[in-house]
């Protein structure tokens, strides 16, 4: 029997709100974080085919931070060092009391510092004045900033790690902290995933990929509709998720509140292709089974699964009939949601909002509604698939993150009991 | 004389704007180090804001003598007035000898 672990708090910086309280509530009212793009300046609005994104708009990091902490790093590292203050303060955890090589930060990051990142290239390539890059520019692009900057916040001297699978990064993250605290590397593990890219240069990226929503320019809110007859795409969104975890021995020894507990945990790869998912599902579905397979449950016990549901066409049908192909008759029995629906894709941030949802779907009994589930998809039907908040006293929960690079990720998390 | 307390003062603001405090609070012979608490990475930023200010390139060489808010104003000084610069080059020679 492996080290059992557990999550013991939460931080959340999102596009419908930051903290915990006020991200929850708000995902549980099934509230849009979607909005309209309104300037790329000095860029041609028209350039950008997607002109909509889930931001968090005036973000201001010395509201959350102490003075300085975020000054040297991008966005998406002060976003993350909000979401694990306040993760940290929700597990109560005191680093001063803590042996620090024995606590870890396991950072999952899709593409790191691009707001600081696409200005110095942007003004290389214009001014021709090499000796004017910003000296701070590669500590910042570097990936693992953030995980960096965690540790230096709280003086975590443990296992330093980023993790960047696109997509799937932080799913990667949780399920890398679970595994290194199984190996008794670490007692404790700060997890989170961030990213903050709707940035010019990125959003026309994923524009040029094809891999955005274009139709609901004039309706936002609409645009994020994963399951949906009607998707057209992803919409970008940004943010951070933050998990506690540690040993179970670890949390009873400083009588710690417990979310829910990490179980199992996959990880492969489709060899496949860079963007495109295999259309039978079965590598979905090996990943899952593979998940379900470490945490020790079978198939029939899973009721609540927190889709990875991107809102693209092939991407969406493809993990219904992954969960068609494991789940078979019982499918239909699991409660199902998008937590893109409401935030849009945050990338990096994205395994690490799904483990948050579902660790609090375990916790409350409340399932979060998928929004624009209006016309579902032939394809994508599952009955478990809602437009309305359900409840549900789930036990086992499943969260799936899949990214580009053709990568795979599946966790398991249990209900907490002892 | 002038151009001194220009550089001087511009030197001192760009400090203030990078440290967060107030322009009066900063001494020439205050240390980067010791007294402004400025790591390496602090000095080579605050440089790089120095070096858009008068329009300048400090070369790496030139840091080692840069340790006080006196000594950046007076290289600044002796870079921006040429008439000045052999003279500040040899005095920064000279010290590296000493040293």
């Amino acid at each position: 029997m492996p080290t059992r672990v557990v999550i013991t708090g939460l931080g959340v910086v999102s596009p419908i709100g930051i903290g915990v309280p006020q991200f929850w509530k708000a995902a549980l009212e099934g509230r849009s974080g979607i909005s309209a793009i309104t300037s790329f300046d000095p860029f041609p609005l028209e350039g950008y085919r997607s002109r909509v994104a889930g931001r968090i708009v005036d973000f201001a990091p010395e509201r959350y931070l102490p003075a300085g902490q975020g000054d040297r790093v991008d966005r998406y590292a002060q976003f993350a060092l909000v979401a694990a203050k306040e993760a940290l303060g929700d597990a109560q955890f005191q680093m001063e009391r803590e042996e620090p090589h024995r606590v870890g930060v396991i950072v999952g990051a899709g593409m790191g510092g691009m707001v600081m990142g696409e200005r110095e290239i942007t003004q290389l390539y214009e001014q021709k004045r090499p000796h004017r890059v910003h000296p701070n520019f590669i500590p910042v692009i570097t990936l693992n900033s953030a995980s960096g900057i965690v540790a230096m916040a709280y003086g975590a001297k443990g296992p330093n790690v980023t993790i960047s699978t696109a997509c799937s990064s932080s799913a990667h993250a949780l399920g890398q902290a679970m595994n290194c605290i199984r190996a008794g590397t670490a007692d404790a593990v700060i997890v989170v995933g961030a990213d903050a890219s709707i940035t010019p240069l990125v959003f026309a990226g994923f524009c040029s990929l094809r891999a955005l929503s274009t139709k609901y320019n004039d309706a936002p809110q609409r645009a994020s509709r994963p399951f949906d007859r009607g998707r057209d795409g992803f919409v970008m969104g940004e943010g951070a998720g933050a998990l506690i975890l540690e040993s179970l021995a670890h949390a009873k020894k400083r009588k710690a509140r417990i979310y829910a507990e990490v179980a199992g945990y996959a990880a492969t790869s489709e060899a496949y292709h860079m963007v495109i998912p295999r259309e039978d599902g079965v590598e979905v579905a090996t990943t899952m089974r593979l998940a379900l397979k470490d945490a020790g449950v079978t198939p029939a016990q899973v009721d609540y699964i927190n889709a990875h549901a991107t809102s693209t066409t092939v991407g969406d049908a493809v993990e219904v009939k992954a969960i068609r192909l494991l789940f078979k008759s019982r499918a239909d029995n699991i409660a199902v949601n998008a937590t893109k629906s409401l935030v849009g894709h945050t990338l990096g941030a994205a395994g690490s909002l799904a483990g948050i949802v579902s660790a609090l779907t375990l916790d409350s009994g409340q399932v979060h509604p998928t929004l624009n589930l209006e016309d579902p998809d032939p394809h994508c039907t599952l009955a478990g698939l809602s437009r309305a908040s359900q409840a549900k006293k789930a036990k086992v929960a499943l969260v799936n993150a899949f990214g580009f690079g053709s990568n795979n990720a599946a966790v398991v998390l249990k209900k907490f009991s002892t | 004389m002038a151009k001194t307390t220009e550089v001087s003062d511009k030197i001192i603001q760009a400090l203030a704007d990078y440290l967060k405090r107030d322009a009066a609070s900063i001494h020439t012979n205050h240390h980067l180090r010791d007294d402004l608490g400025l790591d390496s990475m602090a000095v080579i930023e605050m440089l790089y804001r120095i070096e858009e200010v008068f329009n300048l390139q400090i070369p790496d060489e030139d840091l080692v003598d840069l340790t006080t808010v006196g000594h950046v104003i007076a290289y600044v000084q002796g870079r921006v007035a040429p008439a000045a610069q052999k003279k500040s080059a040899t005095t920064r020679s000279a010290k590296g000898k000493k040293a």
